[in-house]
C-alpha cells in the first residue's frame, strides 16, 4: 500500500522558514492526525507532498514517486486544501465534473461523491450558495472523486455543523479502516483526539512529536483517580499509608494525583471506604499537547519571532 | 497523463462559467452590429476603407474577445483554484497548454463567425461602396479578423498568467487598445505600427502603406501573443502555485 513519506524536507519563503528539516512518514491504514497551531507549516507541508510549492531541500514522495510523476494522480493522491477553491459561479456538480474529466474519471462517480458527502440535493446549485460547511463537504467530495489510497486533508472539519463533524469523524474511519492513507490537520485537539490514532506534531515547522495518540497522552500526561466518598477521613487514612494523597475538589469530589485507578480501587475496599463514584482521570490530548509546545519554548526560547 | 482529457477538463471549465461563454456572445453580436453601423457611415471620408469598413466591428468585439482570455484564466487565481487544478494536472506545461488550447479554438471559432457575419451586415448596408471588393480580399479579411481576435484572446490569457490577475490585465490593455493606439496611435510614428493591435488590422485594410503588410502584420500580433504566452509559462512552472 501507499504511504506519504517526507524526507529532510525544508521549505523557506524568503528568510522565513515554514518547514524545518522535517521528516515522518504516514503508513496506510490508520488515521494520522497532523497537529501544530496556526502557523506551524502544516499546510505548507500538505503542498509540498502534492508538488503545489517546490521544497528549498528534501523530499516528499507518495510510495516513493514525486506526486508530480503519478499517472492521473486523482485516482492516488485525494487532498483537501481550501475549500473556498470551488468556483462560486459553477454548480457543485460542474466542480466536480471538471476535475474528473481531467482524470478521466466517469461522472458516475461524481454522482457517488455528492450523494456520500450528502451534497447531492444541492448538486445543481451554484457554489456561491453554499454554506461554509457545504463548501466543505464539496472539498471532501472532490478529495475522494478518484477513490484514492491516500486521503489528505486541510482541517476538514472547519465550519461543519456537529452532525457533519462526527460524519467526518466516521468518514475517517472508515477510509483507515479500508487500508488508506489518511493524514488529518487540525488545531483543534478535542476534534483531532476523537478521531486520530497517530500524531505527527508540528511547531514552528520542525518535527515535535511522531507517535501513537495514546502513547504521546500518556507519556506528557500522568494519570489522576476521581473519586467521591461519604466519608473523607477514612479515605484519606486509608490512602495515606500508601503514599497516595486525596485533594478535595469544589464540587465535592476527591482527586488521587499519579495513581491508577486499579490500585486506588482496592486500597479504598479493603479500608471499607464507602465509595459512591470511582473513576479513572485519563490525560487530554490538549494536555499532553500544552505540556509539550511549555517544553518546547523552554528548549528554544531564543530571540525570534514568537 | 494524456492531453485529450486535460482539454475537455479545461473545455467544460470554460462551458461552465456563464461569464465566458457570454464573452463570446458579446463578441459575435458587438461585433457583427457595430460592422452593420460602420457600413452605413463614412463612405464619403478620403480614407475610407471598404474592406476595413466590412470588418468595422473588430474594434468592440476585440475588446470581448480580450475579456474572454483574461477572465478564462483569471478564474485560476481567485481562492486556490489554481491548487486544485495543478494537484489535478501537475505537469504545468501541459495543463497550460490545454487550458490555452480550450480558449484558442472557441475564440477562433466565434472570430470567425463574427466575420463572416460582418461582411454579410456590412455588404448590405455599404451597398454598392462595396462593390469593388474582391473574393480574395474578404476572404483574407474574414480568415484574418477570426485569427486576429483569436491572437488577442491569447495575448490576453498569456498576460493574465503572468499577471497573476484578470483585472489588472484589462486595465492594462483594454486603455491601452481604445486610447494609446487609437487616438495618439497617428502621432507617434511607425512604432504603433508594430503595436499587436494595429499591426494585426492591417489584415482587414484593402489598401496598406505601412511598413507590414496583412500576412506580415498578423505575424507581428502573433509574436506578441507568443511572448505574452511564453512568459506566463515562465512564471507558472517557476512559481509556487
Amino acid at each position: 500500500m501507499t504511504s506519504i513519506d517526507v524526507h529532510d524536507l525544508t521549505k523557506e519563503y524568503g528568510t522565513r522558514r515554514a518547514v524545518d528539516h522535517l521528516t515522518f512518514r504516514v503508513p496506510p491504514g490508520r488515521v494520522t492526525g497532523f497537529l501544530g497551531p496556526n502557523g506551524a507549516g502544516k499546510s505548507t507541508t500538505m503542498r509540498l507532498v502534492l508538488g503545489l510549492d517546490r521544497p528549498t531541500s528534501g523530499s516528499a514522495t507518495i510510495g516513493g514517486r514525486a506526486y508530480a510523476t503519478l499517472p492521473e494522480p486523482l485516482r492516488h493522491v485525494g487532498a483537501l486544501l481550501d475549500a473556498q477553491a470551488a468556483h462560486d459561479s459553477r454548480t457543485g456538480r460542474d466542480h466536480l465534473r471538471v476535475l474528473a474529466a481531467s482524470n478521466r474519471i466517469p461522472d458516475r462517480r461524481v454522482d457517488e461523491v455528492l450523494a456520500e458527502t450528502g451534497l447531492g440535493p444541492a448538486a445543481t446549485r451554484r457554489v456561491r450558495t453554499y454554506s461554509l460547511g457545504m463548501r466543505q463537504r464539496l472539498g471532501i467530495a472532490a478529495a475522494l472523486l478518484g477513490d484514492p489510497g491516500v486521503v489528505m486533508l486541510d482541517e476538514p472539519s472547519n465550519g461543519l455543523d456537529p452532525e457533519g463533524i462526527v460524519w467526518v469523524r466516521q468518514l475517517l474511519r472508515r477510509l483507515a479502516d479500508e487500508g488508506r492513507t489518511v493524514l488529518v490537520s487540525s488545531h483543534l485537539m478535542n476534534e483531532t483526539a476523537s478521531f486520530a490514532d497517530h500524531l505527527v506534531v508540528l511547531g514552528r515547522g520542525r518535527l515535535l512529536a511522531d507517535t501513537p495518540m495514546r502513547a504521546f497522552i500518556e507519556s506528557r500526561v500522568r494519570p489522576a483517580v476521581r473519586i467521591r466518598t461519604s466519608d473523607p477521613v477514612a479515605l484519606k487514612s486509608a490512602l495515606a499509608p500508601h503514599g497516595h494523597e486525596a485533594v478535595e475538589r469544589k464540587d465535592g469530589h476527591w482527586t488521587v494525583p499519579h495513581a491508577r485507578v486499579d490500585d486506588i480501587g482496592r486500597l479504598a475496599s479493603a479500608a471499607g471506604v464507602p465509595i459512591l463514584e470511582l473513576a479513572a482521570d485519563e490525560g487530554t490530548l490538549e494536555q499532553a499537547y500544552l505540556d509539550l509546545t511549555a517544553a518546547e519554548t523552554e528548549f528554544t526560547a531564543s530571540p525570534q519571532e514568537a | 497523463m494524456q492531453f485529450a482529457p486535460v482539454l475537455h477538463a479545461e473545455w467544460l471549465k470554460i462551458r461552465t462559467l456563464r461569464p465566458l461563454p457570454g464573452a463570446l456572445v458579446a463578441l459575435f453580436v458587438t461585433g457583427t452590429a457595430f460592422s452593420a453601423l460602420g457600413g452605413a457611415s463614412s463612405t464619403s471620408e478620403p480614407e475610407f476603407d471598404p474592406l476595413f469598413a466590412t470588418q468595422f466591428g473588430v474594434f468592440l468585439g476585440q475588446i470581448a474577445a480580450i475579456s474572454f482570455g483574461a477572465m478564462a484564466v483569471s478564474a485560476e487565481f481567485r481562492n486556490g483554484a489554481l491548487r486544485l487544478s495543478l494537484a489535478a494536472v501537475p505537469q504545468r506545461g501541459h495543463w497550460f497548454a490545454a487550458k490555452m488550447t480550450a480558449i484558442a479554438l472557441p475564440a477562433l471559432a466565434v472570430g470567425l463567425l463574427t466575420a463572416l457575419a460582418s461582411l454579410f451586415a456590412a455588404r448590405v448596408t455599404l451597398g454598392p461602396a462595396a462593390d469593388g471588393l474582391t473574393t480574395g480580399e474578404q476572404a483574407r479579411a474574414v480568415v484574418g479578423c477570426g485569427v486576429y481576435l483569436m491572437l488577442m484572446a491569447l495575448f490576453a490569457a498569456g498576460l493574465a498568467t503572468l499577471l497573476r490577475s484578470g483585472v489588472t490585465t484589462l486595465s492594462l490593455l483594454i486603455p491601452f487598445i481604445l486610447i494609446v493606439s487609437f487616438v495618439i496611435g497617428d502621432a507617434a510614428g511607425t512604432a504603433v505600427e508594430f503595436m499587436p493591435d494595429r499591426a494585426g488590422q492591417v489584415i482587414l485594410q484593402q489598401a496598406y502603406d505601412g511598413p507590414l503588410g496583412p500576412w506580415s502584420g498578423l505575424g507581428v500580433t502573433a509574436l506578441w501573443a507568443a511572448t505574452a504566452l511564453l512568459a506566463g509559462a515562465w512564471r507558472l512552472r517557476r512559481r509556487d502555485a
